[in-house]
């Protein structure tokens, strides 16, 4: 075994040993956290809906990025064009105002996003949907072009092209990136609590009024975030690990 | 009379104000290897390129086998797939093994299914002497390699013609012999080949004729003896002068 080797082997092992322990921090604070114990069990929905939150909208924002990503380096004026837009005003607005623009504007003419969790989770996506855009136009612009013309000077259609050669390849590039996007939004669905979704950080607010116990309810939410976020990293790990290319870029 | 395989009449190309080609006429018959040579920025990728229409040309046509590929309803990807092409860079799949790299267009292209692919990937690794690297990723093997690699899923096509894009440049001088093998197996197989080339001693050994390319048009065209032993045109007589001096090449036997 050579050092390489060894030394990735060691930080492997590192990231497991922080994750346990960071689970069992967690899970003792939580059995610390004073008072009844109904309240102990009801962190756990709100827990939950955070996590729903958060997968919905990185799902959605994977969707909407790949249509959009597309978009942009497509040569149709007109497609290239809403794209562009679409990426520029999403990024170029606080989420939080497309939080409350989705909830208390939009609610009014679609009923269906009077639910706080609903408006927040779709307000995220779209916002998701543009970073997602970007880093997948990112990865697949920096497929060299040689690899699209070796695709098509042996016949295949563009079709065939993307979806055979360049899609594949650029899809292993886009892990890292896509890796923090993903922590990104679960950060970000904290910001659901202004309009009163009731996931973790609106929990965590009502708990204090409660029992004012502000240090340990706040350390406790941090945990849970961070244990959401190295939890997301590790799995993408994992899966930059299976589809690594031997000889060629990327995690060993 | 034998129709030429390809047939590229008055061809020219631009990229923005840089004027490439000027114009450019010449002919491949069926089973000949044709060099093309000519100082840098000459337009010989350019050209190579036109065939393919990997670069659209501005104006002139291209007959293949006789039939016009030039326009709009033109299945550019059926007429590619009859005269594929390698890449001075190799290009390969860098995310497919050796075996997938040629089986994936036999697959989508050719339709063939996943078991005759793989036969006929193995066969051409075969013949470029690399069977045993089948299963492994471009970023594990050679330049060289590589480019044999890439030669294989050209020919493993069944081509009518093969497009080689300065085959050798970029590969260490060490490796050029091994590539240059396996394309002079193809010559002598009958394959017809259009070479854009630096490598004097292939133009003048395995070259049914050479094409000297010099600022976008065609400066002299020939039998490779004569080219090389007794150009008519003073900048073929220079360039031969300057590329020979420095690759060192024997003179001809006489």
């Amino acid at each position: 075994m050579d050092l390489k080797e060894l030394a990735i082997q060691h930080k492997n092992t590192l990231s497991k040993i922080g994750l346990v322990i960071t689970i069992i921090i967690v899970f003792a604070l939580m059995l610390q956290q004073p008072v009844n114990s109904d309240y102990i069990d009801s962190w756990i929905p709100a827990i939950g809906k955070t996590i729903l939150i958060s997968i919905v909208a990185i799902v959605m924002g994977f969707g909407i990025g790949i249509i959009i990503g597309l978009g942009r380096i497509s040569r149709n004026f007109i497609i290239n064009g809403v794209a562009t837009v679409y990426v520029e005003i999403l990024r170029g607005v606080p989420l939080l105002i497309q939080i409350f623009f989705m909830y208390f504007a939009l609610s009014i003419y679609v009923p269906s996003i009077n639910d706080a969790a609903i408006a927040a989770t779709l307000a995220l996506g779209l916002n998701s949907g543009a970073y997602q855009a970007e880093i997948i136009r990112g990865g697949i612009q920096s497929i060299s072009g040689g690899q699209m013309e070796a695709a098509r000077s042996s016949g295949m259609s563009y079709i065939q092209a993307m979806r055979h050669v360049i899609l594949p390849q650029g899809f292993r590039l886009i892990i890292p990136p896509m890796t923090n996007e993903y922590v990104t939004v679960i950060k970000d669905s904290s910001l659901a609590y202004a309009i009163g979704a009731m996931e973790v950080t609106w929990f965590s607010t009502k708990v204090i009024t409660f029992h004012f116990e502000p240090l340990t309810t706040f350390l406790f939410v941090a945990l849970i975030y961070f244990t959401l976020t190295t939890f997301t990293s590790n799995i993408m790990r994992v899966v930059e690990r299976k589809f690594h290319i031997p000889g060629y870029m990327g995690a060993e | 009379m034998v129709t030429p395989l390809i047939e590229m009449k008055n061809i020219h190309k631009s990229f923005g104000e840089n004027h490439v080609l000027k114009g450019v006429s010449m002919k491949v018959m069926p089973g000949e290897v044709v060099a093309i040579i000519g100082p840098s920025g000459s337009g010989k990728s350019t050209l190579l390129r036109c065939i393919n229409r990997l670069n659209e040309p501005d104006a002139g046509d291209i007959l293949f086998d006789g039939y016009t590929i030039i326009g709009k309803d033109i299945d550019i990807d059926l007429v590619r797939s009859q005269m594929t092409m390698v890449f001075q860079s190799f290009n390969l799949f860098m995310h497919l093994t050796a075996r997938k790299n040629i089986s994936l267009p036999l697959r989508e292209v050719k339709k063939l299914s996943k078991e005759e692919a793989d036969r006929l990937a193995l066969e051409a690794l075969d013949k470029v002497g690399l069977r045993e690297k089948a299963d492994a990723y471009p970023g594990e093997l050679s330049g060289g390699q590589q480019q044999r690699v890439a030669i294989a899923r050209a020919f493993a096509m069944h081509p009518k013609v093969l497009l080689f894009d300065e085959p050798t440049s970029a590969l260490d001088p060490e490796l050029i012999g091994e590539v240059l093998e396996v394309m002079k197996k193809l010559a002598y197989m009958g394959m017809t080949m259009v070479v854009v080339t630096h490598e004097m001693g292939f133009a003048r050994d395995v070259a049914d004729r050479v094409v000297f390319l010099d600022q976008g048009m065609v400066a002299e065209e020939g039998d490779p003896d004569r080219i090389f032993s007794n150009p008519s045109n003073e900048r073929t007589r220079q360039f031969l002068k300057r590329v020979l001096q420095a690759e060192q090449v024997p003179p001809p036997p006489q």
